[in-house]
């Protein structure tokens, strides 16, 4: 029996179709994989679903009713629960004040009945087999108990359905085993899972079918049993992706960054060498650690372990500064929290970097300042008006430029780009992949790092793969196809060697 | 119609940058009807006289709020570096080294509240809080135990004459320390716009994670910004000696935190940091001192001062918060 049937939705965001007549359902008692890249329209079908955005057009049925219009209280109260990918738990309130939040037992005098929340709380962890104590703090609980809290709260809700969005990014082997345990025993009991999430292994342990989206639209649906990893990869990518030449061969330089055995936080065990000259593109899922490499070789996190030598020269687990003064640059992800100072102007942004390497002569001299700034606002072709104009008064593709131009202002030989093209239009997007290879052919040496497979191949001469925070495997330009980057990625390639094994 | 439009953008923009400056205006416009043909130059003069002190010490507050820090401890350390400042000059009989003496203190109670913010990254609001309870009972307490009631001047030494003049005489009808005040005021407000420590600090206060992440040290910036207020303090205290003649621990520099705050944010400098003018602190400093004639000029109850001074406080954020309230409702009827 179908528990949901969601039939021919579709969705627009400023006149953009994200959600192209999707169909989708679900059978009572099963875990269904939503499968599909980022940017695929998954997020928002879920969204659709729980409430959060409204539909411009399709059905939605549940338990046999339709759903007009969806509020996150009405889907709350028809059954379904929402397990988002963040944590929204609150750290300063008890385990049990958090399962209660707003629907906390009074007793007689209109009090909190705790002893008797405190019991039912007891009961439902018994109930799934974990072990954490109602009245401990959540702030005190590690992630992994705090992503089961997440659950419980919605069992807690007597949910018939569970939208479960990435609930394994913060879990180890061990704990995933145990979720996946809790969520085998419920579907015994006839609940139903909707279960995103990128790692192949994992889809292929615990689902029954599946639905792949691409772009925005139904590709496929199926039993699991009846698909293998490589073809789920290769309906997820799509074929007959153009790729717009922007690349040239050039020759390449000595090593200028070497990483022995390098570990920190979210990375082991990473040995590469990068040469002079070289585009070098990082890819894995979110959370595979390329982006805490990155920041280990800027300064920004310490690395505990390995080696480090840029120029030749061992680097200790340092600060920015001195990977600044060593002409290391990073553009840091998420340009809005790590980037852009939105109290300053086009100018200023474009030298707070600068000013940190030149701090011995304190004066600023603005005419030659504006005169540098428009060179590199020529140069990157930046749109905009006046040099004293706030920076937030510009488009997104802009203000990454800007800090583009921060960083190409500090002279800077080896350039650390985590995520360039994250919110910026495809314009901006295609200018700054000529960028990279005219920094190149200039001798820069730059690192991207981003999810975005199609980026790798369009500028870099190698692509490593992270999964897990080591290092899956360096592919040659030759090799770098997206769905052997997808398979490497999301450690597809681990299954097929197990399923030989057992053959 | 362009033209009106760049007009009007004229307009906002200088509204917006140099609101302190009209906010000023007003009130001084208001003083002068107040005392109509009874204002001379001393009496014009005697603005930015009363408001040295305060003054100076609020510039020191400006640049830590532009951090996004506060000094909650500024009153009471007037109270001490002014009370030490009096023992060395009653011991030296020595206006330089009293001076340098008043600095050096600053200094150290800069870095100390610097220190615990910047390096241990402590909350500014606790820190203060603390050293604003510590250092006003230390000046009590070694005001007691030499058995004294006030930090008094020495009238008999030979150099009490000339300290009286730094603090009380005019130099061509303008008072000496209004001079010592504009000199401050330069090198603040060129500090603050043509250095690179000042966009550091602007920066910080904008966005602390990308000047970090920009090569910033967030940390040595704080400890400095802190270091600056202290010396600023410094020279505050000195000038206090010099124009008051007495330190009482009770009472000076009291509530000297709130009125530097609020001569602050009247100036136009955002409470959240990274946005405003060093230059805006002075105009509302002296913008609370016209306050205090006014009332003066009435004749009312003294008693009545800090009900006015808070209510223009309220008055003075609204009408900077105009443009920001307007957009607001416009958004709201549009959607």
């Amino acid at each position: 029996m179908k528990i949901l049937q969601m039939t021919d939705i579709t969705k627009r965001f400023f006149g953009v179709t994200v959600l192209d007549k999707v169909s989708f359902d679900v059978e009572e008692g099963e875990v269904h994989a939503l499968l599909g890249e980022n940017g695929a329209g998954k997020s928002t079908l879920m969204n659709i679903l729980g409430g959060v955005h409204q539909r411009d057009g399709g059905t939605v049925e549940f338990c046999g009713k339709q759903m007009d219009s969806i509020t996150v209280k009405s889907a709350d109260e028809a059954g379904i629960a929402f397990v988002h990918q963040e944590l929204n738990v609150i750290n300063d309130l008890t385990v049990y004040e958090n399962l209660f939040l707003n629907k906390e037992i009074l007793g007689k005098f209109r009090h909190l009945n705790k002893r008797e929340m405190i019991r039912q709380s007891q009961e439902l962890f018994n109930r799934l087999g974990v072990d954490i104590n109602p009245t401990d703090m959540v702030g005190s609980l590690d992630t992994s108990r705090k992503q089961l809290l997440e659950i419980a709260k919605a069992l807690h809700a007597e949910a018939k359905l569970f939208i479960l969005d990435e609930p394994t990014t913060a879990l180890n082997t061990e704990e995933i085993e145990h979720l996946f345990g809790i969520v085998r025993r419920l579907r015994g009991e006839g609940k139903s899972f909707i279960f995103i999430s990128h790692k192949m292994p994992e889809i292929f342990e615990i689902a029954d079918r599946y639905t792949i989206l691409r772009n925005g639209s139904f590709i496929s649906s199926g039993r699991i049993a009846d698909i293998t990893p490589e073809e789920v990869t290769r309906q997820m990518v799509g074929e007959g992706y153009v790729n717009q030449e922007v690349y040239e061969a050039r020759k390449l330089g000595e090593p200028i960054l070497e990483l022995e055995g390098l570990t920190g936080k979210g990375f082991h065990d990473v040995t590469l060498s990068v040469h002079k000259g070289e585009v070098l593109g990082f890819t894995g899922l979110k959370g595979a650690g390329s982006s805490e490499l990155m920041q280990a070789v800027f300064g920004a996190i310490p690395f505990t372990a390995g080696k480090l030598k840029v120029w030749g020269k061992p680097v200790a687990s340092g600060t920015i500064h001195k990977a600044m003064k060593d002409k290391v640059a990073m553009l840091a992800a998420n340009r809005k929290e790590n980037s852009v100072i939105p109290d300053m102007t086009l100018l200023e942004n474009t030298y707070c970097a600068e000013h940190t390497l030149s701090g011995r002569h304190p004066h600023i001299h603005v005419k030659r300042e504006v005169a540098k700034y428009n060179k590199l606002k020529q140069m990157l072709n930046i749109k905009a008006e006046s040099h004293e104009d706030l920076i937030v008064s510009l488009s997104g593709g802009n203000q990454q430029k800007v800090i583009l131009a921060r960083w190409l202002n500090t002279e800077a030989e080896i350039l650390l780009l985590d995520n360039p093209t994250q919110g910026i239009d495809v314009g901006a997007k295609t200018e700054i992949y000529k960028l990279i290879q005219e920094l190149a052919k200039a001798g820069k040496t730059v690192i991207v790092n981003t999810l975005e497979i199609p980026e790798i191949q369009k500028v870099a001469d190698r692509c490593v793969v992270f999964y897990h925070g080591g290092v899956q495997a360096v592919l040659e330009r030759s090799e770098i196809t997206e769905e052997r980057v997808m398979l490497l990625a999301t450690n597809a390639s681990a299954i097929r060697a197990e399923q030989g094994q057992e053959v | 119609m362009k033209e009106k439009n760049k007009a009007a953008a004229l307009v906002k923009s200088i509204w917006h940058k140099y609101n302190f400056i009209l906010i000023f205006l007003a009130i001084l416009v208001v003083f002068l009807i107040i005392n109509h043909g009874a204002t001379t130059m001393t009496t014009l003069m005697n603005i930015p006289r009363h408001s040295t002190v305060i003054g100076i010490i609020a510039l020191g507050m400006g640049l830590i709020i532009l951090t996004g820090d506060i000094d909650l401890s500024v009153g009471s350390q007037l109270a001490l570096v002014g009370g030490l400042t009096v023992m060395v000059f009653n011991n030296t009989n020595n206006i330089a080294l009293s001076f340098l003496f008043a600095v050096f203190m600053g200094v150290i109670l800069g870095l100390i509240n610097g220190v615990l913010i910047g390096l241990v990254k402590m909350p500014a609001f606790i820190v203060t809080l603390a050293t604003m309870l510590m250092y006003r009972s230390i000046a009590q307490t070694v005001m007691n135990s030499n058995n004294w009631t006030i930090y008094q001047l020495d009238a008999g030494l030979s150099q009490w004459q000339p300290l009286w003049v730094i603090g009380n005489q005019s130099v061509f009808q303008i008072p000496i320390l209004v001079l010592i005040l504009v000199v401050v005021v330069a090198i603040m407000t060129y500090l603050s716009t043509s250095t690179k420590f000042g966009k550091r600090v602007y920066a910080l206060g904008s966005n602390e994670r990308a000047a970090q992440l920009s090569g910033i040290n967030v940390s040595m910036t704080r400890v400095l910004v802190f270091v600056i207020a202290g010396v600023l303090m410094g020279i505050a205290s000195f000038l206090y000696v010099a124009n008051v003649g007495s330190v009482d621990p009770a009472t000076s520099g009291k509530n000297y935190e709130l009125y530097s705050i609020a001569g602050v944010v009247i100036g136009g400098i955002s409470m959240s940091g990274g946005r405003g003018r060093i230059l805006g602190v002075v105009f509302g400093s002296m913008s609370f001192t016209i306050i205090d004639k006014i009332i003066t000029a009435l004749g009312l109850n003294p008693l009545i001062n800090d009900t006015i001074k808070g209510a223009i406080l309220l008055l003075a954020i609204a009408v900077q918060m105009l443009p920001a309230i307007t957009q607001k409702l416009r958004k709201a009827r549009t959607a």
